[in-house]
């Protein structure tokens, strides 16, 4: 549905121009590649798959597939790219070959239902494996010269587990070997009678889940990475187990992720997040690196001199193996984004929320400047003092925090600031009020100096969370939306309801014009209305988006333009006046949660819930 | 607690891009044209087959002994023209003419020129008192000197002259004043002229009457309302002026 909103709008708008993509989806096992030109790195995000250039930072997208890229791999010779995706159940997934010089699409390949577990070409580019997810169970080989299904067969025996790691040998374009739920498999492809033919690995009275495999430069042996934390060690020819350890100290959280360097030493990732360098003979470990959160992919650079790991975190760290020392590249958000804010006057810098951090992101290089951790909270709003001299933010254990902006330290907690979660914050422009709104549907008003934090007054009217705060220019009124279908101005001066605005929708944003006349809102009703601040009269009612509900808005300084961004996946450049809209900006994945346009009206930053930050260049910038 | 009391903000967390230190221009000098051309011209000068013909110097002038002080004028010989000055005295050397006599008598011939000269006239002279001084007469002021003059008691040629001059200033300017005052007098209608416009006026009088005369006898519309009283005014005025004009024999034009 979203797509087809896509394709449509695209066919008579014009596209925004997206300048740059925050984001990493780090959960895809073996996600992060480095391409064989040693100079891209391929990895997706959502339902993109990105090429990044490494030392010149240039971003292709591959955008094509409908739903959440699951699986990435990259020929050996370089020169395809395939991914797979998840799709609804009953559904054909697709997966997309690409080129990767023109960097476009060259077949979509639908045979498999639910989801494509994972993906490997042939060493000579001639075929493509594909693996099935678990409600898929088939394993398919394609031409990759015809685009064409070759042949398929049940992936794992009935008695077994699925597969989930998929390995194609590196001289041979007939064998590959997948493993997964006790399964290890060596196949065999018979093209004359277009057939594959499964060998069963024995393993004697180990039982393991294989997560990751890895193989010899010869083919002689294979390595898997299984759940338990240990490596195995098989033999291609006879199919049978030669060695596995460690024996005695597992890594914890198993194996995620393998890497077979050249001398037969192995780099493992675990799930605890440990990078280590072990012995090939006996599984020793002779170095170790902490990383955060559990790696999901390396991928070396070359001959394996460097390599880049990736974390289910959503970063990606370089590791130069003679000294063995991580340095991160890049970072972004692995939990949905709930809301952004630029700090006031400046477009340099914004502030993105999440799950459990607040972010201060550098625009022009998309670089992470300071990063605010409370383990396990989420952040539903910030915001920042007009001073710049703190950040605000509201949390779902129901207290507002205050962190110093450079080194995020703690300022002040307002414990117990709303029973339900606090859900919506503003701060007014002279510093001394936070408006915080809460999930029971309370506006509060705290009074803010430098040692005290008191509270003002309550207001009850919502009888549902709140979603977003406005405050006009002068303190003296705001403006809040609920999700109960109520939008209200409030006195602030007397603390007393000015007006109601009641609409059959959950409203999700609000927004002043800079006039202050006039408020337009929007909610899951896919309208954006717009209303008189006076009288709380309806002016205007425009058709927001044809499919999904409208998360976020922002207005322009002058008023004359306004975006929104929603459930359909799209940010849409309105002009106010006109109600028309004039661009349409491609590209995001998952649901776009908030977004903003910079005070000096160079971009257009928008937040999703699949974690990526897309900055887009605003079109009527003069 | 130091750190404490600076206040952070975020505005601090941009980073500052070190700005390059702006460096000087290279120095050019400003004859650089000018030595270049001279190197150009002083470069291929070989290749017209070695350097320009020049004069050599003669073997002849070679430096001479004191060929570089300041040359003088040369020093006059003889002084021609200068002549001794006459002494006052005689010189040294000169020895008086000695031994010539006169024969003339001189007490006999002054003798002779006395008994034959005229007798001298006695000056006319005046004593002041007895036994007092002696002066000229002449200029004594007793004797009538002045009255004798040639021109005494007439009047001296300059009086007249200056005299002659205001006469005919004085006139000159009355001359001008009556010019003046002729020309801003107010004009006299001569006789003739008063007849010729009592003339006129009458006959303009009889004209008027005349078309007067000639009108409808129903006054009925505005028109022709209005014609009457044009009319009648008209006419009131040309006899207004023929009485004036006849009432007074001498008329001046007043000048604007």
């Amino acid at each position: 549905m979203a797509t087809g909103d896509a394709e449509s709008f695209t066919d008579e708008l014009n596209g925004l121009h997206l300048e740059a993509v925050i984001g990493f989806n780090g959960h895809v096992p073996s996600g992060l590649i480095c391409h064989p030109d040693r100079e891209h790195l391929i990895y997706p995000l959502g339902c993109t798959v990105i090429v990044q250039g490494i030392n010149i930072r240039t971003q292709d997208f591959l955008h094509g597939h409908t739903n959440n890229v699951s699986c990435v791999t990259v020929s050996s010779s370089g020169s395809y790219v395939a991914s797979g995706q998840i799709t609804f159940m009953g559904f054909k997934a697709d997966i997309i070959l690409w080129d990767y010089q023109k960097r476009e699409m060259l077949a979509r390949l639908s045979l498999h239902k639910g989801k494509i577990e994972n993906l490997a070409f042939s060493p000579n580019d001639l075929y493509l494996v594909s693996l099935g997810g678990q409600d898929d169970g088939s394993m398919v080989v394609w031409s990759v010269l015809k685009k064409e299904a070759i042949c398929g067969s049940p992936a794992s025996a009935r008695s077994a587990g699925n597969p989930t790691t998929l390995i194609y040998s590196n001289c041979r374009d007939e064998m590959f070997i997948s493993a997964g739920n006790g399964t290890i498999r060596v196949w065999e492809l018979d093209l004359p009678n277009r057939k594959i033919r499964p060998t069963e690995c024995q393993t004697g009275q180990l039982k393991r889940i294989g997560n990751c495999a890895m193989m010899t430069e010869d083919d002689s042996y294979f390595y898997i990475g299984t759940s338990t934390g240990d490596v195995l060690k098989l033999n291609t020819k006879s199919t049978l187990m030669s060695d596995y350890g460690p024996i005695k100290e597992k890594f914890s959280l198993g194996v995620t992720a393998l890497l077979l360097l050249k001398t037969g030493d192995l780099v493992i990732g675990t799930g605890a997040g440990i990078v280590a360098h072990c012995s090939g003979s006996n599984y020793k470990t002779i170095k170790k690196v902490q990383l955060q959160g559990a790696i999901t992919s390396i991928t070396p650079r070359g001959q394996g001199h460097q390599f880049f790991v990736g974390t289910n975190e959503a970063q990606i760290y370089r590791f130069s193996f003679s000294d063995f020392r991580e340095e991160l590249i890049a970072t972004c958000h692995s939990e949905a984004i709930h809301d952004i804010i630029f700090p006031f006057g400046t477009s340099d810098l914004f502030a993105t929320c999440s799950k459990s951090d607040i972010r201060v992101w550098y625009t022009p290089e998309n670089r992470e400047l300071l990063r605010i951790t409370i383990p396990n909270m989420t952040c539903h709003a910030i915001d920042f003092m007009r001073d710049g001299k703190s950040i605000i933010s509201a949390w779902n254990d129901g207290k507002i925090r205050a962190f110093t902006p450079e080194t995020g330290r703690l300022m002040y907690v307002i414990e117990h600031a709303h029973s339900m979660g606090v859900t919506a914050l503003a701060t007014t422009s002279d510093c001394k009020r936070i408006i915080s709104g809460g999930g029971e549907g309370q506006v509060r008003v705290w009074e803010i100096s430098k040692s005290t934090r008191k509270l003002e007054e309550v207001m009850k009217e919502h009888i549902s969370s709140i979603s977003c705060i406005k405050i006009k220019k002068n303190n003296k009124e705001c403006v809040t939306a609920s999700i109960d279908g109520t939008c209200i101005i409030w006195d602030l001066v007397r603390f007393m309801r000015r007006q109601m605005i009641l609409a059959n929708t959950l409203f999700k944003c609000v927004c002043y014009h800079p006039d202050e006349h006039q408020l337009i809102t929007s909610g899951t009703d896919r309208k954006i209305g717009y209303w008189e601040v006076f009288d709380g009269s309806p002016i205007r009612d425009l058709e927001g988006s044809l499919s999904g509900s409208i998360n976020g808005m922002d207005i322009t300084a002058d008023g004359t333009f306004f975006v929104t961004g929603g459930d359909d996946h799209l940010v849409k450049v309105w002009d106010y006046n006109e109600g028309e809209v004039t661009f349409v900006g491609v590209g995001h994945s998952g649901n776009i949660t908030r977004l903003k346009i910079c005070p000096n009206n160079k971009y257009i930053v928008s937040v999703s819930a699949d974690g990526a930050i897309l900055r887009w260049k605003y079109p009527h910038a003069n | 607690m130091a750190a404490f009391l600076v206040e952070e903000s975020i505005y601090n967390l941009i980073p500052q891009v070190p700005c390059k230190p702006f460096k000087v221009p290279r120095y050019i000098s400003k004859l650089k044209p000018y030595v270049k051309q001279t190197i150009q011209q002083s470069k291929f000068q070989w290749k017209t087959m070695g350097p320009a013909k020049v004069h050599v110097p003669s073997p002849k002038d070679f430096l001479q002994k004191h060929s570089k002080e300041p040359k003088l004028p040369k020093r006059k010989k003889d002084q021609v023209g200068k002549k001794t000055l006459k002494l006052s005295v005689p010189h040294r050397t000169d020895h008086p003419v000695m031994g010539v006599q006169s024969n003339k008598n001189f007490i006999n011939t002054n003798a002779a020129n006395v008994i034959m000269g005229v007798a001298k006239k006695p000056v006319p002279v005046c004593v002041d008192r007895y036994q007092g001084d002696k002066f000229l007469l002449e200029t004594s002021g007793l004797v009538p000197r002045y009255l004798k003059k040639k021109d005494y008691g007439v009047t001296p040629t300059y009086v007249v002259r200056r005299n002659e001059e205001a006469k005919q200033a004085q006139e000159a300017y009355d001359a001008y004043v009556k010019k003046t005052l002729r020309k801003k007098a107010m004009k006299r209608l001569s006789d003739e002229e008063r007849e010729d416009l009592l003339e006129g006026l009458k006959k303009n009088w009889v004209q008027v009457h005349q078309a007067f005369q000639s009108l409808s006898v129903e006054i009925d519309t505005l028109p022709k309302k209005l014609n009457k009283e044009r009319l009648e005014l008209q006419m009131k005025q040309l006899e207004h002026d023929i009485s004036t004009i006849e009432k007074h024999k001498v008329i001046y034009i007043a000048n604007k």
